[in-house]
């Protein structure tokens, strides 16, 4: 429940001026038990009614001091002791000083005692539920932080990809080479970043299902008709990214081919899945 | 003057419970006329507001054994014994006097309802003319208090007279009594 937007709902003031239906005042009674601010709130509320009556208080009629008292007596509301004379008497500020302190002596301390350890325990009891609660709420919060964290490591990878991949298509020195599906697989697509200046030489996988297990694609320059060995595309790489191969000084054409795991020293042609010539 | 001054509410509580003739006077210098000024304001006449500040005292001497300070403030205990035992005896003497129940317009209309009553005898109107906090409030919202606190409509016959959701008469009585804790604020 949110206790700031029912304190704010003035069913508090509702409360104590009366008008509080049963239902409402059963549920403010159980609620008060367990939260400090609607109690608060409560005693705030009957104080500025104390001092509204402070501040409209009428001066009593005279004699009605005397009056009450003697009614007192005659319902035989007062005790035998007082009742020696039963005209009002003022007793002596000793007697009543003393009376006080004997009564705060035995009555009033193992009073209050007994308050502090009600409150004690009701305070320990709030706490222990507000830490089983608070307990639980911070592992639900964990474990979602957990998840978007991951999440965002994840998607912070993959944009460290795209800016590295996005970096080579900017660079004027970089020579794109779009490598196509050979015949029986149209679909294929490859690209090859390749540095004029440093010569490096950047594959990336466009469209090529996943290598089968044992299998790997290696990447060929041709060279003045003949296939160099330009490197494999590493197996645990992300399917996005720009995989830094052999360096290759000079090419008239790259194609991919399907090899077993760790490559070949020669092409196998009956593999090839993707080439385009500069 | 009684010897006693500025007891705890504790102590108090506890001579009261002893029946202690100086925790009544304390009790009757230090609350009566506060009880005093809310019967006032409720039954219709001094005459009838003497008989019910008598009452209130039997009671809080009867019942003090049943005041839990656990649960609640003495003096608000007090304030609502006062004001229940006059609402309930307003209640009895217009049944007997079978008068027709015209607080609202009383209200609504005090300045005309005193040229009114100005020669019925022990009307309200007798105690018209003393200090009221609440004639500072926003109309809307002293109205509020009074019927709920002083004659004591229930929150359905308010928003029924008044003409408004129930609701709002919760989100009013809020409102009006922020308002009167800052005027009482500034009284002091």
């Amino acid at each position: 429940m949110d206790i700031k937007a029912y304190i704010s709902s003035g069913i508090i003031e509702s409360y104590v001026l009366g008008l509080a239906s049963e239902e409402e005042v059963s549920i403010l009674n159980c609620i008060r038990k367990n939260n400090i601010e609607v109690e608060q709130a409560i005693a705030e509320a009957e104080i500025a009614l104390e001092a509204l009556a402070d501040s409209q208080a009428m001066e009593m009629p005279m004699q009605l001091k005397q009056n009450i008292w003697d009614k007192l007596n005659t319902e035989n509301l007062i005790p035998n002791q007082d009742i020696e004379s039963t005209k009002y008497r003022e007793v002596p500020s000793d007697d009543i000083n003393e009376q006080i302190s004997i009564e705060r002596n035995k009555a009033i301390v193992p009073f209050k005692s007994y308050r502090w350890a009600i409150a004690a325990s009701l305070l320990l009891a709030i706490s222990v539920g507000a830490n089983i609660f608070m307990y639980q709420r911070n592992g639900d919060t964990q474990s979602q932080l957990d998840q978007q964290v991951s999440l965002l490591h994840k998607q912070q990878s993959k944009l460290a990809v795209l800016q590295d991949k996005w970096n080579l298509v900017q660079n004027p020195a970089i020579k794109t080479i779009p490598l196509k599906g050979v015949d029986n697989k149209p679909d294929y697509r490859a690209l090859v970043f390749w540095d004029q200046a440093s010569k490096a030489v950047y594959l990336s996988i466009e469209h090529m299902p996943v290598a089968p297990k044992g299998k790997q694609y290696q990447l060929w320059a041709m060279v003045d008709g003949k296939p160099v060995n330009a490197g494999v595309f590493p197996l645990d790489a992300n399917e996005d990214i720009a995989s830094k191969m052999l360096d290759i000084p000079t090419a008239q054409a790259f194609a991919i081919t399907l090899e077993d795991e760790g490559g070949k020293d020669a092409p196998t042609l009956s593999a090839l899945c993707v080439m385009g010539s500069i | 003057m009684s010897p006693l001054h500025n007891l705890s509410e504790e102590t108090l509580i506890l001579l009261l419970k002893k029946k202690n003739q100086q925790a009544f006077s304390y009790l009757y210098d230090h609350y009566a006329s506060a009880l005093f000024g809310v019967i006032c304001r409720i039954v219709d006449s001094s005459e009838h507001a003497e008989e019910v500040i008598q009452d209130v005292f039997v009671k809080i001497w009867r019942h003090i054994d049943l005041f839990d300070i656990e649960k609640g403030r003495l003096y608000t205990w007090m304030i609502n014994i006062a004001r229940n035992t006059a609402l309930d005896h307003r209640k009895s003497k217009a049944i007997i006097n079978e008068k027709k129940n015209q607080p609202l317009s009383n209200i609504v209309n005090r300045e005309e309802e005193q040229d009114q009553s100005q020669n019925e005898q022990h009307t309200k109107a007798d105690f018209i003319g003393f200090k009221n906090i609440l004639d500072n409030l926003k109309p809307e919202w002293r109205i509020l208090i009074e019927m709920a606190y002083y004659e004591g409509y229930t929150q359905q016959e308010i928003a029924e007279q008044l003409a408004v959701p129930l609701g709002t008469v919760k989100t009013r009585t809020r409102a009006a009594f922020l308002q009167l804790q800052q005027l009482l604020k500034e009284y002091r």
